[in-house]
């Protein structure tokens, strides 16, 4: 049992916080936001993610998870303390440190006693020296401590999983011995560990995230040249995965990617090796392909129906991946404002997304299913492939249509199949439907 | 046992003859050349491949593999006939389809039962439509069925023999689903995945699996530059990314660039195609442009630590474009060497196989050719490694040094220990290391 400070309840701070107690460590975790603070302690959780809840009420219960708005309380005991904070992407698209840097010197206020910090929060590269200058500087107490980064690579909806089960646990310190330390957290979980500086940690994860969004665009752009030439991207991305060095993850050609990792990791990357003079060419093809892959759909939609003022569009799915909530940088809602530009007229629906997609989106009728979506609507577009727009009874959708139109944004229909139950309709990169 | 003719005994079609005939068919393999094809009947082959040499051999004697220069004969009794004919990039970055088309007009002329065409060449998306127009044109019969198949190849040099034995998938492209089925048979030993699609995305599956490992490595070769200026090392990176199942550890080898007779054609073929059509393929175009610009920066690292190339001696380890091959076919050593002797540098340089491919494919280029590693360090002012044979791995690195001129080291694909080479006493730069590389350990 060790005893452990997280600093930050949002997502990462609190899968990483309550994974860590469920291993049979004492866990506080701090945040400075007092409601944030008094709803977890009643099990209110701030973030809706599988699993969570109950290994929160389980080890709050039985005392190894505690929350707090108060740093000396949670650096108190601590042996680790972690660095969980947001790191929004500032105006340039560079990441905005202020979190970390206010972590940086309340942990500094209060030590008292020799830490590890550990950084959990995705920082440029770098970062975990600018830490440990800044503790240096604000320390009261002259005692030792070292800065490991330990990057996180979890996936909003399956987190608790991805604690349980790493592919890679990745540590960087000037300290190996403290390095080490951190290791012993995740002894029990049987995973590789990578131990190496801190700068290259910190790489790490930004040239994963970066690699992954860089499948995708580079699926996108085989998609545009298969519409060109008559190919069909979803059997060429099939072909393509059963090479063992390809693999058949991150090849699905659609609107692009969204969220709140790979836009950001991807132009905070961008930015890093802009200012310090690279030419990132790859990175920005990946950006630019991305943001293209949205504006090809509403092209599409303009080619098939002339004009899209006063059109009917209804808008199947709007958050940026299926089951979550989460509709930072989702591509339903830069679709939905091109399509609003040139007069369109939206319908929309989600399962789950609606409540944040209505603080987002103006001038937009919600729907309660995706067979009100369609009422009346002159062109479908899926946005999101949830699972449940997989099996819609089409005939219905059809008849509910004016006119039968579906743009397929995740290609999750089969092409034969809607001509045959005559939609006009497009996918990504089909240019056959074999 | 079925009957197959394989029009071209280049690489792919020798290699995917003399496999097919191992695994029990009739395998006749016809090309123009009368001097290639009386040398395979003697045995003696016009490329290095391992295993391959033994395989004919086998095959031969056991009446199953046989060589010709006569279309009568390959075609004559064949079910299936294969088209591996060379597709060399054209001037613009487009295939050259002239070999595919004078063989699909010989077969065309010889006709006179139903035949299954399999396309081997990596070929432009449409080819296989327009091999079938072709046929029907020059067929004197046009009652006889035929149908076209294509079914590209994922061998590697070095390889090609365990691939062919051991594949990842077959694909197999067909407007016919039977025509395609009875190809599969073919391969039904190997017990791989098949994929059965139509013509195109078969034909598209190709250029994009090679294209994606194209781009990991300009992928990686970026993240490289950026490690550099931020001090990190793009090899532990390579090794963190490499353990994510979605991103996987191959094909991450930081460096400088790959070349040979497959990435480059066929990345620039796709360019073009993609291009011609109207599409504009910005990543494809970025993953060229890191790749020949990896060759640039290292003569430009390398000027920096000698002040001038003039009057300097500068010797290549390693020259063909990867190791394990005396494949020179657009080897970064060539771009290196003219690079360097234009800047007023000595070249030396030696390979373990590749000395005689490299003297014709650098003919212009003033090159001292030397028989060992060591003689070419001697009176050196620097080395550049260029290709990571493994008998570079283990140099006796201390008497490197002492027979160079000044103790410059470029690892060109990052196989030595910085820590090491510096502790040495070598100036030493790798790609993407812009740490020390040290502490590093996986456990």
């Amino acid at each position: 049992m060790k005893k452990i400070c997280v600093i930050g309840a949002g997502y990462v701070g609190l899968t990483t916080g309550t994974c860590f107690a469920d291993l049979g460590n004492l866990v506080t975790i701090v945040d400075i936001d007092e409601r944030k603070v008094e709803n977890l302690r009643q099990g209110v959780l701030p973030i809706y993610e599988p699993g969570l809840e109950e290994i929160v009420r389980r080890n709050a219960q039985s005392g190894r998870l505690r929350f707090t708005t108060s740093y000396a309380e949670g650096v108190r005991d601590a042996e680790f303390v972690f660095i969980a904070v947001g790191t929004p992407s500032g105006a340039e698209g560079e990441a905005d440190l202020r979190y970390v840097r206010q972590a940086a010197e309340a942990i500094a206020e209060v030590m008292d006693h020799p830490i590890v910090i550990v950084n959990k929060s995705t920082v440029p590269i770098g970062t975990g020296d600018w830490v440990a200058d800044i503790v240096n500087k604000h320390k009261k107490n002259d005692v030792p401590f070292a800065v490991v980064s330990n990057p996180e690579f979890l996936r909003e909806g399956s987190a608790v999983y991805d604690f349980m089960n790493p592919d890679r646990v990745v540590l960087g310190s000037l300290n190996r011995e403290a390095a080490e330390q951190v290791a012993q957290l995740y002894l029990s979980l049987r995973a590789p560990i990578v131990i190496t500086d801190l700068r290259t940690a910190e790489m790490i994860k930004y040239a994963s995230n970066a690699f992954l969004a860089n499948r995708i665009s580079f699926i996108n752009e085989i998609a545009s040249i298969c519409e060109a030439l008559g190919a069909d991207v979803k059997e060429v991305a099939a072909g393509m995965g059963y090479d063992k060095r390809i693999g058949p993850s991150f090849l699905d050609a659609g609107i692009g990617f969204g969220g709140s990792c790979f836009p950001k990791d991807v132009k905070a990357l961008a930015h890093m090796a802009a200012i310090h003079g690279c030419h990132p060419q790859l990175l920005r093809a990946v950006l630019e392909i991305n943001r293209d892959q949205r504006r090809r759909l509403v092209q599409k939609l303009r080619d098939i129906l002339g004009s899209l003022d006063e059109q009917v569009i209804g808008v199947l799915g709007l958050a940026f991946k299926p089951n979550t909530d989460d509709m930072r940088e989702a591509p339903a809602v830069e679709i939905i404002h091109l399509l609003q530009n040139e007069g369109a007229i939206i319908r929309a629906y989600d399962p789950v997304a609606m409540r944040n997609a209505k603080a987002m989106l103006d001038g937009v009728t919600f729907c309660e299913n995706a067979y009100e979506a369609a009422q009346g609507a002159d062109a479908l577009v899926i946005c999101t492939e949830w699972n449940e727009f997989k099996h819609l009874d089409l005939k219905w959708i059809k008849e509910a249509m004016r006119r039968p139109i579906i743009v397929d944004g995740r290609n999750i229909y089969d092409p034969e199949t809607m001509r045959q139950l005559g939609f006009l309709y497009r996918g990504v990169g089909r240019g056959y439907g074999v | 046992m079925k009957r197959i003719c394989m029009i071209g005994v280049g690489y792919v079609g020798l290699v995917t003859g003399a496999c097919l005939a191992d695994l029990g068919n009739k395998v006749v393999c016809v090309n123009r050349d009368e001097k290639k094809a009386a040398n395979l009947r003697k045995g003696i082959l016009p490329i290095y491949e391992p295993g391959l040499e033994e395989i004919v051999h086998r095959n031969k004697e056991a009446g199953r593999l046989f060589f010709t220069t006569s279309y009568d004969e390959g075609v004559k009794d064949a079910e299936f006939v294969f088209i591996s004919v060379g597709t060399p990039s054209g001037l613009e970055g487009e295939a050259d389809l002239q070999h595919v088309h004078d063989a699909a007009v010989e077969i065309a002329k010889r006709l006179d039962h139903p035949l299954i065409i399999v396309n081997k060449s990596t070929v432009p998306i449409g080819t296989g439509d327009w091999v079938a127009d072709i046929v029907r044109e020059n067929m004197p019969d046009p009652s006889i069925p035929f149908w076209v198949v294509s079914n590209p190849e994922f061998l590697r040099e070095g390889s090609g023999v365990y691939d062919f034995m051991n594949p990842d998938r077959i694909v197999l492209g067909s407007l016919s689903r039977e025509a395609a089925e009875r190809v599969a048979e073919l391969y039904y030993p190997l017990q791989a995945e098949t994929i059965i699609t139509d013509l195109r995305t078969a034909e598209m599956i190709k250029y994009a699996s090679n294209c994606f490992l194209a781009t990991k490595i300009s992928f990686i070769n970026e993240i490289a530059a950026i490690c550099e200026s931020l001090g990190a090392d793009v090899k532990e990176v390579a090794r963190g990314m490499g353990t994510d199942k979605r991103i996987g550890p191959h094909f991450l080898g930081a460096g400088i660039g790959w070349g040979g007779s497959c990435f480059p054609k066929d990345v620039k073929a796709l360019i073009h195609m993609a291009t011609t059509h109207g599409t504009r393929p910005q990543l494809l175009r970025a993953v060229m442009e890191i790749n020949y610009d990896q060759r640039k920066r290292i003569i430009n690292h390398l000027r920096d630590i000698l002040g001038s190339y003039r009057g300097k001696v500068v010797g290549l380890l390693g020259l063909a474009f990867k190791p394990n091959t005396d494949d020179m076919r657009d080897a970064p050593s060539i771009t290196l060497a003219r690079l360097l002797v234009a800047e007023g540098a000595q070249v030396k340089a030696y390979d373990p196989v590749a000395m005689e491919t490299a003297r014709r494919a650098m003919q212009d280029v003033s090159v001292t050719y030397c028989n060992d590693p060591y003689e070419v360090a001697k009176d050196a002012d620097a080395l550049i490694l260029v290709t990571e044979w493994n008998e570079f791995k283990q140099l006796d690195m201390q008497r490197i040094k002492s027979l160079m001129r000044q103790p410059v080291l470029m690892d060109g694909r990052n196989i030595y220990d910085p820590p090491r080479m510096r502790e040495l006493g070598f100036i030493y730069r790798g790609v993407g290391r812009g740490h020390n590389g040290g502490l590093i350990r996986n456990r």
